[in-house]
């Protein structure tokens, strides 16, 4: 009896202890982040992927990260390594869930960097792809704001350059707008990201 | 009570755990510090990145036996084990990841053409992009140096090499009939359309062991491994029509395209320097489909064309003019796989075949000839470690030529024969670290129609001085049997022979890449005859030989003016060969001692589009004249042709092309063609030897459909 008091007892505070040093991790790692130092917090956020395998969230801080790095990097060297390190952070879960809405949103942000890094060569070669991988998060979770916003912004970017009625691109981005309110995940450190910049493209669209 | 006791301690010892403070330094193999490397203990929160001097410091609750991992982009994640308690002022030294992106490369005598953007000198795009190649893969790669103009033939000639002497490989296999058909002085064009290649790698000398009966230079061209996207291209042009259609599924995807081409509308508006019967017409399809397996990936090509035209030319010996008829027939089917096995194996086999027919006839000349080409091929590679890398591989060969001339109420000619060639070869890659690479290679092939073997060897090898520059050199023996033309006459003939030596320096920083590569290659055993042309009577044999030597330039910029992107290449060339009829050893018709290429391609945003000028220079070419005493002592004039391209994108998925080649109008003359007989003032009559049209003029409209009704129908909701 004492024994299984024991064992349970053990694996209990273990549990609480590794929870919480899971909270902490993230939340340091995210703070680290919001104080400009990002290649730490991703050297954090990667030293928690691989402590805590069954967790997809620090490999996806990972990727996004990294991917924000290269386009604040954008006609600098450093954007291949920076992709590189996103990709193969992203890769690790995409092949355990390859149908995950947040990782393919990350997805295409990688793609739209190598876009934006280098139109001329990349330009026709992803534009493509980066529409076929939001429509697939789309149909996967027709609620999740980010694949909304995000899909509607790269199609902004073309419809502004070629002049076509941005008015229902316009429209999505509202849709979103009222998405981030009602989106709920249970998922501790899920993204939470895109309601401000929402705001900010709906500004732009005349309103 | 006891457990309440346990339990308490436990919980506590959790907080009361000591704390090891962990310190060090990472560094790179040469000593120097290595910043923003990631060290931490595995399976723990508690790590550092390196600071600028390398050094990171820690504390972790962990004790005992523990990892400690460190990782950093291009490098290794080193794994080192150890006791926690021991963690302190560690020395790490980060390996090299040997394979990165920059590691030292094996290039002398090749241009890469892909994605892998470091080292390529064109980018997919370019082929399509580059003023005046009109969608032609070999004439966008005339524009890099060791190449020369050649516009009479349309074919590639590097270094002092002719065509034949180039062999082009679509993943892998053989094509035996590259090039659309042609007769003597009509240009033709690559077969393959550049939209499905992803990668394509210009090799001009001191290729591997892989790639043999190439004298002169091998194009290796790479079938996209992966369709994009499911789409529909539709293009409509000045000289005929295309449809494409690309479908996706899972783990396989299918690529259709097809084509009809008639040059009759163009020609009322343009008309050119010959006098069309028949204006030319081909109507063609390739097809690739592509199959993920669970160990590896399947491909599929098959290409088919028809063309035909028929026109009157001028002839040099006749008063009245030549008419000439061609029919072509043409079918090349390839299906490779390439597979990765466990422990690092790797299997590349598969099968090419490739059938074409001629139909020519010139005035009352029939000729009628077949080609059917097998290559099969199979080669197995294996990865030692990060350094050694050895790969075996076996071609065989088979080639069945038949032709029929045939001249009414004087002869018929009946001529064929039917080569194989079997290969074996094998090749070791050595790379001794991520500055000194060294690829060592040998091929032994035996042929049956000439019974004879070769051994040939390749070595080359590659230094890296600093992170962005680096010297190669290249040696390698090539052999080829001789052409078709020679070889259905005769079959106690042996193989042509070529000895090359290259050094190569590269640059490469920031988007600017600046090449320079010397060489010098020595023939043997080339082919002669006797008499005005090679026919069955004229002494056929292998005594010949030659020489070609030079230095060529390769710059291209990408970055110091924005939007713009342009190349320069230049090239020099001293050669000289005894070959053919010719009575002493001379520089060929075909060589111009000096070539200068200029490609620009400026992106003007608010215009949406992509204007291109390309600009070919290169001096004179010889050629005999027969009034002459000496053998082949005239010059042509220079030549120069300035191409302009303008694309237009009328949104994102059409585009509208215009392009004009020899925008100047320069009058360019490739040579002259003497008659074969003195007039009776004892002058031999010339003709010269020009383009077909002084200027081309081309629109297309391309568009491209992709799946996007999924869009629409949200948008609707």
């Amino acid at each position: 009896m004492e024994k299984i008091i024991l064992i349970l007892a053990l694996l209990f505070t273990n549990l609480i202890f590794s929870q919480n040093n899971y909270d902490e991790g993230m939340a340091q790692a995210l703070e680290l982040w919001q104080n400009d130092r990002p290649a730490e917090a991703s050297d954090l956020f990667e030293r928690i992927a691989i402590a805590e395998q069954e967790e997809w969230i620090p490999n996806y801080y990972v990727a996004l990260v990294n991917t924000t790095r290269a386009f604040q990097n954008l006609d600098n060297k450093n954007v291949e390594d920076l992709v590189a390190k996103a990709q193969e952070a992203l890769d690790k879960e995409l092949n355990k869930d390859p149908e995950n809405p947040e990782l393919l949103v990350v997805q295409a942000l990688i793609y739209t960097a190598l876009i934006a890094n280098d139109p001329m060569n990349n330009g026709q070669k992803l534009s493509g792809k980066v529409i076929q991988i939001y429509e697939q998060a789309e149909k996967i979770d027709p609620t999740n704001p980010r694949v909304i916003l995000s899909k509607a912004q790269f199609e902004m970017g073309s419809a502004k350059y070629f002049g076509t009625d941005t008015q229902p691109i316009c429209d999505r981005i509202e849709k979103s707008l009222t998405l981030f309110d009602t989106f709920k995940s249970e998922i501790a450190f899920y993204p939470k990201w895109g309601k401000e910049q929402a705001e900010q493209a709906i500004s732009q669209c005349g309103k | 009570m006891r457990s309440i006791f346990i339990l308490s301690i436990l919980f506590f010892s959790q907080f009361l755990c000591a704390q090891t403070e962990i310190s060090g330094r990472v560094v790179n193999v040469k000593g120097k510090p290595v910043m923003g490397a990631n060290v931490f203990i595995e399976g723990t929160y508690n790590g550092d990145t390196s600071k600028e001097d390398g050094s990171f410091s820690f504390s972790t609750k962990a004790s005992g036996e523990r990892t400690l991992l460190v990782s950093f982009l291009s490098f290794k994640t080193t794994r080192l084990p150890m006791l926690v308690s021991n963690m302190k002022a560690l020395n790490i030294v980060l390996k090299e990841d040997l394979n990165a992106l920059d590691a030292v490369i094996l290039n002398a005598g090749s241009f890469q053409a892909g994605a892998a953007s470091k080292v390529s000198v064109l980018k997919p795009l370019d082929i399509v992009t580059t003023a005046g190649s009109a969608g032609n893969i070999i004439a966008a790669l005339q524009t890099l140096p060791g190449t020369q103009v050649a516009g009479e033939s349309g074919r590639l000639l590097v270094r002092g090499g002719e065509a034949e002497e180039t062999q082009t490989y679509v993943d892998g296999l053989r094509v035996a009939q590259p090039y659309s058909a042609s007769v003597q002085n009509v240009p033709s064009r690559g077969r393959f359309s550049p939209f499905l290649f992803k990668g394509i790698s210009f090799q001009t000398g001191g290729y591997s062991a892989e790639y043999g009966e190439a004298l002169s230079g091998v194009l290796l061209l790479n079938t996209e491994d992966e369709a994009e996207q499911n789409k529909t291209d539709i293009s409509l042009m000045t000289v005929g029509l295309g449809i494409g259609n690309t479908q996706k599924w899972k783990n396989r995807s299918l690529s259709v395209n097809a084509s009809y081409i008639n040059l009759a509308p163009y020609m009322l508006v343009a008309p050119q320097n010959l006098d069309w019967n028949k204006p030319a017409e081909s109507i063609s399809g390739e097809a690739v489909y592509r199959q993920s397996l669970k160990r590896g990936l399947w491909k599929t090509y098959a290409a088919f064309d028809a063309s035909r035209f028929d026109f009157n030319r001028e002839s040099v010996e006749l008063e009245s003019k030549e008419r000439i008829d061609l029919k072509n027939n043409n079918f090349y089917l390839n299906t490779s796989y390439l597979g990765n096995f466990g422990d690092r194996w790797e299997l590349n086999t598969g099968l090419s075949y490739g059938y074409g027919t001629n139909h020519i006839n010139y005035n009352t000349t029939k000729i009628n000839n077949s080609e059917n080409a097998f290559h099969l091929k199979l080669k197995v590679s294996k990865r030692f470690s990060d350094h050694i890398k050895l790969s075996a591989g076996s071609d065989l060969f088979s080639s069945k030529f038949d032709e029929t001339i045939e001249q009414p109420e004087i002869s018929t000619f009946i001529s064929d024969f039917h080569t194989n060639i079997g290969a074996i070869y094998t090749e070791a890659d050595i790379l001794f670290n991520k500055n000194f690479a060294l690829k060592l290679g040998v091929r032994g092939s035996y042929n049956d129609y000439l019974d004879e073997t070769r051994i040939s060897p390749r070595l080359s090898m590659a230094y890296k001085v600093s992170n962005s520059s680096q010297f190669s050199f290249a040696y390698g023996d090539f052999t080829q049997a001789p052409k078709a033309d020679y070889l259905k006459y005769n079959e106690e003939l042996s193989s042509e022979k070529a000895s090359h030596y290259i050094v190569n320096y590269q640059f490469n920083k920031d988007n600017r890449f600046l090449r320079l590569e010397a060489y010098y290659k020595k023939y043997r055993d080339l082919v002669t005859y006797n008499g005005n042309e090679n026919s069955y009577l004229t002494a056929l044999q292998n005594s010949g030989d030659g020489y070609a030597g030079g230095l060529e330039v390769f710059y291209r910029d990408g970055s110091s003016i924005k939007n713009l992107e342009y190349w320069v290449s230049y090239s020099y060339i001293d050669s000289e060969r005894k070959f053919k009829n010719y009575p002493v050893q001379t520089t060929p018709n075909f060589v111009a001692n000096h070539t200068l290429s200029m490609v620009t391609k400026y992106w003007i945003s608010n215009l949406r589009s992509q204007v291109g000028l390309t600009n070919t220079f290169s001096s004179g070419r010889p050629y005999n004249n027969p009034n002459q005493d000496s053998f082949m002592s005239s010059k042509t004039k220079s030549y120069n042709n300035l191409s302009l391209s303008w694309a237009y994108l009328l949104s994102k998925q059409k585009i509208l092309y215009f392009s004009v080649s020899n925008v100047l109008g320069t009058k360019n003359v490739y040579g002259y063609e003497y008659a074969s007989s003195a007039d009776s003032n004892g002058n031999f009559r010339r003709q010269a030897i020009t383009p077909t049209a002084d200027r081309f003029f081309f629109v297309g409209f391309f568009w491209t459909i992709s799946d996007d009704k999924k869009t629409n129908q949200l948008d609707n909701l």
